[in-house]
C-alpha cells in the first residue's frame, strides 16, 4: 500500500437558507485512528461526512485529502476512500455477490480480479454463504455489513461510517464494531458518526462533540470524561434539590436533575466523604458509577443525546 | 451547477451497470421493442391498408405499410428512451438511490448523468433497431437504408431519453410522471406523422405538430421514400432540442443530489 495520506477539514460551514447547520468545524484524520463525530440528532453530522467526501458543498472552507481538495476534486479523492452511508443503497437488481463485483467496476477492478475480491470481502464480513441471495433477503444487520463490503473494495485509506449500527440490534452492533476494528488495526484512518455513547467509546480514539453545528469539544473518551466529570458520579433519588444544591456547592461538585432525581459528581480527590453523605439522607436511590460520556454530555449541552 | 469533469471509464461504467440490469432480463426487455411493432404493423397494416390504400408524401403516392414503417421506428425510439429517462432514472433517483450510491465511487455527478442519458439513449436505439429489423423482414425498409438511418435512431433517442430525464428531474411523485405523458408524449406519437400525413390536420395544428422533434425525426427517417427539402433545419432543430433537454435534465437533477 502506498503511504497513507491525512484528511483535513479546514473551516467548514454550510448554510441552508441562511441557517448555519455546520459552523467551522475543523479537524485532520490520520491512518488508523477512529475519530468519532458526536452528537443528537440534527447537530450536523451527516453534513459533515457529506462536505468531507463530496455530495454536501461547503458554504466555507473546504477538505483536503493527499493532493485532493473537496468538492473540486472529490471523484478522484473517492477512489481512495470508502463510504457507508445512512441510506441503504444496495442495488436491488443484483445478488449479494453482484453487488460487489459490479460495483468494482467503477474503480476499474474487472473480470476475475473483481470476483476474488468480492469473495476475500463477503468472507471478512461474514457473508460467504449469502453470495447468490438477493439483497431483500438480508437481515437488517447483513445489510450494513454488504455496504461496509462494498466500501472496502477499493482498499480505502478513509472510510467513513454514518450512524452505521443505527437499527441494529446488539450482536449485529458488536459484528460490526470488530469489523471497524479489523479496518482501524489496517491502517485505515475511520471517521465514524454516532449517536450511542458506547460506541464512541470504545471505538473512537479522539471525539469531536457536536452541538448544533458547532464542535463544543473535543478529546479522547478518557480524557472528556476525566476532564469534563471526574471519575465517579452518583445517581440520587429522593433528596431534595436544594439540599443537593449545597452539598454539591459545599464540594465543588456538578449536579443537575437527572431522570426522576438527580445526577451529582463525586471528587476524584476524596469521593467517599461525599458519598458517604449522600447515604447519610437515606434517598429512595442512590447509585455509584463510574463517569461516562452521557455524563460529560449533559454536562456540556444540558440535555441527553436521545 | 458546477462544471465537473466526466471521465470516460466513468461514464461507461454508470452505463455498463445498466446494461447488467438489462441483460440479466434480456428476454423480457427484448419483447416490448419486437412485439409492439408487430402488433402494430400487422393491425394497420393489414386493418387500415384496404381502407386507405396509398398516402400521399411529398406529392407521391406510397403504399400505406411502407409510410407507416418508418413511423413505428420512430415511436419505438421515443417510447423506450422516454420510459428509461423518465420512470427509470426516477426509480434510480428516488427509490433505489442508484445515483448516490454511485455518487461514494470514484464518479462525478456528469459521469452518473451522462451514463445514464446514454443507458436511456441506448434502450431507444435498441427499440428502434429492432423495429427497423421488424420492418426490413416484412419487406417495409431496405436493410442498407436502416444501417444508414442508424444515427438518426440515435439522435432522436439522444433526444427522448433527456427528456425523460428532465421529467425524472422536475417531478417529484412518480405518478406525476403521466403529466408530460398525456400533454407532450401522446399528442407528439399521434399527430407528427407518424400514423398518417400531418397535411391531413387543419393547417394550425399541422405547423404545430410540425415543430414537435419527433416531426422531424419521422420526416428524416422517412428519407427513403424521400427526403423532405427543409431536412438540415430538422436536423437541427433535433439537435436543438436535445442539447437543451440535456441541459435542463442536469440542472433539475443536480440539486437532487448535491445540496
Amino acid at each position: 500500500m502506498t503511504e497513507s495520506p491525512s484528511l483535513v477539514a479546514y473551516d467548514l460551514w454550510k448554510q441552508y437558507d441562511n441557517v448555519a447547520v455546520v459552523q467551522g468545524i475543523s479537524f485532520s484524520l490520520q491512518p488508523g485512528e477512529i475519530i468519532g463525530l458526536l452528537g443528537p440528532n440534527g447537530a450536523g453530522k451527516t453534513t459533515t461526512v457529506g462536505m468531507l467526501f463530496g455530495n454536501v458543498i461547503p458554504t466555507r472552507g473546504f477538505v483536503q485529502f493527499g493532493p485532493w481538495q473537496i468538492p473540486a476534486q472529490g471523484s478522484q479523492a473517492r477512489a481512495r476512500m470508502g463510504i457507508v452511508t445512512q441510506d441503504d443503497n444496495l442495488d436491488p437488481d443484483f445478488t449479494v455477490f453482484d453487488n460487489l463485483t459490479h460495483f468494482a467496476h467503477h474503480y476499474r477492478i474487472t473480470g476475475q480480479a473483481a470476483r476474488q475480491r468480492a469473495g476475500e470481502l463477503l468472507a471478512l464480513v461474514n457473508l460467504e454463504d449469502r453470495a447468490t441471495a438477493q439483497v431483500d433477503e438480508l437481515s437488517g444487520g447483513m445489510k450494513r455489513r454488504l455496504v461496509l463490503a462494498r466500501a472496502l473494495l477499493n482498499n480505502p485509506q478513509v472510510v467513513f461510517l454514518d450512524e452505521p449500527t443505527t437499527g441494529l440490534d446488539p450482536d449485529a452492533r458488536q459484528e460490526f464494531w470488530r469489523l471497524v476494528l479489523h479496518l482501524k488495526a489496517s491502517g485505515c484512518g475511520i471517521l465514524l458518526t454516532t449517536h450511542y455513547m458506547d460506541e464512541a467509546q470504545r471505538l473512537c480514539n479522539r471525539l469531536l462533540l457536536l452541538q448544533q453545528g458547532k464542535v463544543i469539544d473535543e478529546g479522547t473518551p478518557t480524557d472528556l470524561i476525566a476532564r469534563v466529570i471526574g471519575r465517579e458520579v452518583a445517581e440520587v433519588e429522593g433528596i431534595a434539590g436544594e439540599l443537593l444544591k449545597d452539598l454539591a456547592a459545599g464540594y465543588g461538585a456538578w449536579y443537575r436533575p437527572f431522570g426522576s432525581g438527580h445526577l451529582i459528581t463525586l471528587p476524584d480527590a476524596d469521593p467517599e466523604v461525599l458519598w458517604k453523605q449522600l447515604e447519610s439522607h437515606h434517598p429512595q436511590r442512590l447509585l455509584r458509577r463510574q463517569a461516562n460520556l452521557e455524563d460529560v454530555f449533559l454536562r456540556l449541552t444540558g440535555s441527553l443525546l436521545e | 451547477m458546477k462544471l465537473i469533469s466526466a471521465t470516460p471509464w466513468g461514464v461507461y461504467s454508470v452505463w455498463w451497470r445498466h446494461f447488467q440490469v438489462y441483460r440479466s432480463t434480456w428476454l423480457v426487455n427484448c419483447l416490448p421493442p419486437i412485439s409492439e411493432p408487430i402488433v402494430y404493423l400487422l393491425a394497420f397494416g393489414y386493418g387500415l391498408t384496404p381502407l386507405v390504400g396509398e398516402v400521399s408524401h411529398l406529392g407521391q403516392p406510397v403504399p400505406y405499410p411502407q409510410f407507416l414503417a418508418p413511423g413505428m421506428i420512430a415511436i419505438g425510439v421515443l417510447f423506450q428512451s422516454f420510459f428509461e429517462g423518465a420512470y427509470s432514472s426516477f426509480i434510480r433517483l428516488n427509490f433505489q438511490k442508484t445515483w448516490q450510491a454511485l455518487l461514494t465511487a470514484p464518479l462525478s455527478y456528469t459521469d452518473v448523468f451522462l451514463g445514464d442519458w446514454f443507458w436511456a439513449a441506448t434502450k431507444g436505439a435498441i427499440a428502434g433497431t429492432l423495429t427497423g429489423l421488424v420492418a426490413v423482414l416484412a419487406n417495409l425498409y431496405d436493410f442498407s437504408s436502416l444501417v444508414l438511418s442508424l444515427p438518426l435512431i440515435a439522435l432522436g433517442s439522444l433526444l427522448f431519453g433527456a427528456f425523460g430525464l428532465l421529467v425524472a428531474g422536475v417531478v417529484n411523485k412518480v405518478d406525476q410522471v403521466n403529466v408530460p405523458i398525456f400533454l407532450v408524449i401522446i399528442p407528439m406519437f399521434t399527430l407528427t406523422g407518424t400514423y398518417f400525413p400531418r397535411e391531413t390536420l387543419p393547417p394550425l395544428l399541422a405547423r404545430f405538430a410540425g415543430l414537435l422533434p419527433l416531426a422531424s425525426l419521422v420526416d428524416l427517417l422517412r428519407w427513403p421514400l424521400g427526403l423532405v427539402p427543409w431536412w438540415p433545419l430538422s436536423l437541427l432543430w433535433l439537435l436543438a432540442w436535445m442539447v437543451v433537454m440535456a441541459r435542463l435534465a442536469a440542472m433539475w437533477i443536480y440539486p437532487r443530489l448535491f445540496s
